[in-house]
């Protein structure tokens, strides 16, 4: 990978972490990455290879939840305004943005060779294209058999998933947001969990039109149009909001509710990566296993 | 009041046609909604019963509250226009809707224990906040109806600002907060119904008990005052039932702009004279008004989509409305003759004054240049650390000074040509139509900062472009102008809100862009900054002899030998090119256009020229010293530069407006 004599910018900019009592990061021999997309985050912490910066992370703790951010990682602020001092002390050596952040990557060339990948683009899938990253980003960093095992490791998790989930095939799914009391975000055939349900063998109850892989803000009436499916409740949910529901006439008779097919799931990135999608399956197979058990 | 003055156009207050066409329309359209509901796909005893909770669960209690809503809106416009001897207040117009939007931002991420306990009162807080600062901000100058409604901009504009930062700053709490902000009225229950339904009872019962009074505000308030009526008491009572109504519908199904300004207008073009008549047409005609938009909006969509939010929809007609009812207001005094705000400098200063403030500005830069904080704290970056962080920090520094320098000179050129001290770039609705030239390249090109960048000076220079067409018609005076930015602001920002309601891609580019962040600035926002500063500012230096006389009034400036419509013109491209060319660098809502020329004018440079300069160095300083802290005080979380430099400026405006006030007396 990297040469064996380190640059003297490289050098330096380690003295100066460690003067600043950062501890040095894990791969100090290898490659310094950093990312500004949670996707990649999420891609790299799973292949082993944690980036010395990524952004946002308390709301990556809370949102994606897993992988679990290693301490040494550095926190480059929000991702629409990523950092870039920052970013340029944690001496990056490399950095992976995607098609999210293309009005930055000027700046991120500034700082150290980008490299840009698009798994969301409108109206495209994008398991396929977090395959692609995940692939992508082993060749990049010579670890192209830890990415391999990694993408076996989640076809054959969804394959015994799949396996399990063989007696509900017959209902559909709709993963949705709660927006407020009123309104629902609800993702489409071309969004990452409608993917992974197609990976399921289970079919997606929104058949609509989406743009940018869901369609927002739909009312809730909406939900009577597939009184079949089973309701994928992603969070956030907002304050107060089941609340309210459970006092809705409506929703109390929506045959979803009555006949136990909501499905509170914990906390998912909706624009994750092969992790994101590993992490709906299994909560996913996990509410449905014990919603199908308690209703026999 | 427009009223009298227009006693041609008395009609009988029936006009029965044109009421049972709108009535019928209205029900027309509602029954069609309801025949045409899409079917269901559910063995049929299933999706009978579905059917049924879906008329009697949904629709029905959307096209009552619907009803409801529009009443309580007609009625709440009719009120405050009454009090207000305002034909163009509403609750969007006075900010009522902005702040309890913030409100309900800031308790949604900060305390959801608040919204769980009682989100209309949270709302109502913020309401009852925002038009006390309208009200405010207007006071001294007798509530004249211009100042009102653009103190209500400022005041809406913070607001957005703010809840913009706050929805940044949480993330993921955003679907909600855009769906309250864009108003929908989807229903899955009575409960709307029940809790405005009495609320409009009684806001009509207490509206019909203060009649007399209403009768007599509408006078002049000398002859009020003669006839006994406590004027301050009764025009708080009734100031406070139409607060409560707007801020009730509001935080029951979100923004839903201008019902209150249409309904109160039509009805008196439908003949409506007296409040007797008022107090029954402005409500009626409320409810016929949005029940239609909200049946429209469901048959314009697909399925069970609606094509676009309601609140957003009223705005989409809500916008040439206003256009069309600016006729009515009555043109302002023109300020600068007579407010001592706008003397307040007890010695000229001459340019040699501004040496201070350069050095100051110099000094500045100095420290956004060198200081800041690293991994470990604060440090004085020198060496190669400095001339490592230089690319970072030198064009951001550049970036931020020249938009401030321009929105300073723009701010300065819009209050000298409007002769209006609550002028400003924002305010003429072109930083608003950057954001829909931005939505329109991100929708249509491959992503990428040219086509950004392309995108917002389009639409920029599009909106500047009606603008300019407009202030060519003849008998459009400065007020009309900036009324008319108002309502293209409106317009413009109606269809932001819808894409940001989707809470997709474009929505969070959006968002971006709107919350204003130096942030993503390189070389080429520097450069464009310095030249757009060298190659528009320059123009107006070499035409200030137009700036002085401008504002004394056409008749004075024409006699003068100035050609009043051709510069006027010249000038305000200028300040609209510089409005734009600064959106792009540090967003759409910094204020620094409005607070900048006020500080040159407060330190005592009032002739044309030494505002104008003085205006560009103070904008330029401010904006500096705003990104500086923007980017260390919530170190490595940046806040937005413009939300920063509103937030300064807001406050400091108050005070300056309320100190120039008391002067008066």
């Amino acid at each position: 990978m990297i040469p064996t004599k380190p640059s003297p910018t490289r050098r330096s900019a380690l003295a100066l972490l460690a003067a600043a009592g950062l501890p040095l990061p894990a791969q100090a021999a290898g490659l310094r990455i950093a990312t500004v997309d949670w996707s990649v985050l999420e891609t790299l912490l799973a292949l082993d290879a944690p980036p010395v910066a990524a952004p946002e992370l308390l709301q990556f703790r809370e949102v994606a939840v897993e992988p679990a951010v290693p301490a040494s990682v550095t926190d480059l602020g929000l991702r629409g305004t990523i950092n870039f001092e920052l970013l340029l002390l944690s001496r990056p050596e490399l950095i992976f943005s995607s098609s999210f952040y293309v009005g930055s990557e000027p700046r991120l060339r500034r700082i150290a060779p980008v490299e840009s990948f698009s798994v969301y683009a409108a109206g495209r899938p994008p398991y396929e294209p977090a395959l692609a990253m995940t692939r992508g980003i082993g060749a990049r960093l010579g670890i192209a058999a830890r990415a391999e095992r990694y993408i076996a490791e989640t076809e054959a998790e969804l394959a015994s998933l799949r396996e399990k989930l063989k007696p509900y095939a017959s209902r559909p799914v709709i993963p949705i947001n709660l927006g407020d009391a009123r309104h629902m975000r609800v993702f489409g055939g071309d969004s990452l969990f409608g993917e992974v349900l197609k990976r399921l063998g289970l079919a997606n109850a929104w058949v609509d039109q989406t743009s940018y892989s869901a369609m927002a803000p739909i009312g809730l009436e909406a939900l009577a149009r597939v009184p079949d499916a089973f309701i994928a409740l992603i969070p956030p949910v907002p304050p107060g909001a089941m609340e309210t529901l459970a006092r809705s006439a409506f929703w109390n008779a929506l045959p979803n509710l009555r006949e136990g097919r909501l499905l509170p799931l914990a906390s998912i990135n909706p624009y994750g990566g092969l992790p994101a999608a590993r992490r709906f399956a299994r909560l996913l197979t996990e509410a449905l296993l014990k919603a199908g058990s308690a209703h026999g | 009041m427009a009223d009298a003055a227009r006693p041609a156009r008395l009609r009988p207050a029936g006009h029965p046609g044109a009421w049972l066409l709108a009535a019928l329309m209205a029900a027309v359209l509602l029954a069609v909604v309801i025949a045409t509901r899409p079917p269901l796909p559910a063995s049929p005893a299933l999706a009978r019963t579905l059917e049924s909770i879906l008329l009697w669960q949904s629709l029905i209690p959307r096209a009552v509250t619907a009803l409801i809503c529009g009443a309580s809106l007609g009625l709440a416009g009719m009120l405050l226009q009454r009090v207000l001897r305002n034909p163009i207040a509403d609750a969007s117009t006075l900010g009522i809707a902005s702040g309890a939007q913030l409100a309900l931002t800031v308790a949604t991420a900060y305390a959801p224990a608040l919204m769980v306990l009682s989100s209309e009162g949270v709302a109502l807080v913020g309401g009852v906040a925002a038009v006390a600062l309208v009200l405010g901000l207007s006071w001294r100058r007798g509530l004249d109806p211009m100042t009102v409604v653009l103190s209500g901009m400022v005041v809406s504009l913070v607001a957005a600002a703010a809840s913009a930062a706050v929805i940044l700053a949480k993330g993921e709490y955003v679907l909600s907060l855009f769906i309250w902000g864009a108003g929908s009225l989807n229903q899955q229950s009575w409960d709307a119904v029940l809790a405005l339904g009495p609320r409009l009872v009684l806001g009509l019962a207490a509206a019909a008990l203060l009649l007399r009074p209403l009768a007599l505000l509408g006078l002049d308030e000398d002859v009020a005052r003669g006839l006994g009526l406590a004027l301050h008491a009764t025009r708080f009572a009734v100031l406070g039932i139409a607060v409560w109504l707007a801020a009730s519908v509001t935080a029951e199904v979100g923004v839903i702009g201008f019902v209150g300004l249409a309904a109160p207008a039509l009805a008196r073009e439908l003949g409506a004279r007296t409040p007797r008549q008022m107090l029954l047409a402005a409500p009626t005609l409320g409810a016929l008004l949005l029940s239609i938009t909200d049946s429209a909006v469901q048959l314009l969509g697909s399925g069970f989509n609606d094509f676009a939010p309601t609140g957003a929809a009223t705005a989409l007609f809500g916008g040439p409305l206003l256009l069309w009812l600016m006729r009515r207001v009555p043109p302002a005094l023109p300020p600068q003759a007579s407010d001592p705000a706008l003397r307040s400098g007890r010695t000229l200063r001459s340019l040699r004054a501004l040496g201070p403030i350069a050095v100051l500005i110099a000094a500045l830069a100095a420290l956004g240049l060198l200081l800041g904080r690293g991994p470990g704290g604060w440090e004085l970056a020198t060496g190669s650390l400095f001339s490592e962080l230089l690319p970072f920090r030198g064009p951001r520094l550049v970036a931020a000074g020249a938009a401030g320098a321009l929105l300073g000179a723009a701010g300065c050129l819009m209050q000298r040509l409007t002769a209006n001290p609550l002028a400003g770039p924002e305010v003429l609705g072109v930083s608003a139509g950057g954001g829909v030239g931005l939505l329109l390249a991100l929708t249509l090109l491959p992503a990428g900062p040219f086509a950004m960048l392309g995108g917002i000076a389009v639409g920029s220079l599009s909106v500047l472009l009606v603008m300019l067409l407009f202030a060519a018609r003849p008998g459009i005076g400065p007020q009309r102008l900036l009324l008319a930015g108002i309502a293209m602001g409106a317009l413009c920002m109606a269809l932001v809100s819808t894409a940001l309601a989707q809470g997709d891609l474009r929505a969070y580019m959006l968002l971006v862009w709107l919350s204003g962040s130096t942030n993503r600035a390189g070389e080429i926002e520097a450069w464009t900054g310095l030249i757009a500063c060298v190659v528009l500012i320059a123009p107006v230096l070499l035409a200030v002899r137009w700036l002085d006389m401008l504002p004394l009034g056409e008749a004075t400036s024409r006699s003068l030998g100035l050609p009043v419509q051709g510069s006027r013109i010249g000038l305000a491209g200028l300040a609209a090119l510089m409005t734009a060319v600064a959106s792009l660098l540090v967003g759409p809502l910094s204020l620094i256009g409005l607070i900048a020329p006020h500080m040159a004018r407060l330190a005592g440079f009032a002739r044309s020229r030494d505002q104008l300069i003085a205006s560009v160095l103070i904008g330029c300083g401010v904006m500096i010293l705003a990104d500086w802290l923007a980017r260390l005080v919530a170190f490595p979380y940046q806040m937005p530069v413009g939300l920063f430099a509103a937030l300064i400026g807001g406050p400091y405006l108050i005070w300056l407006l309320n100190r120039g006030g008391s002067r008066q007396g």
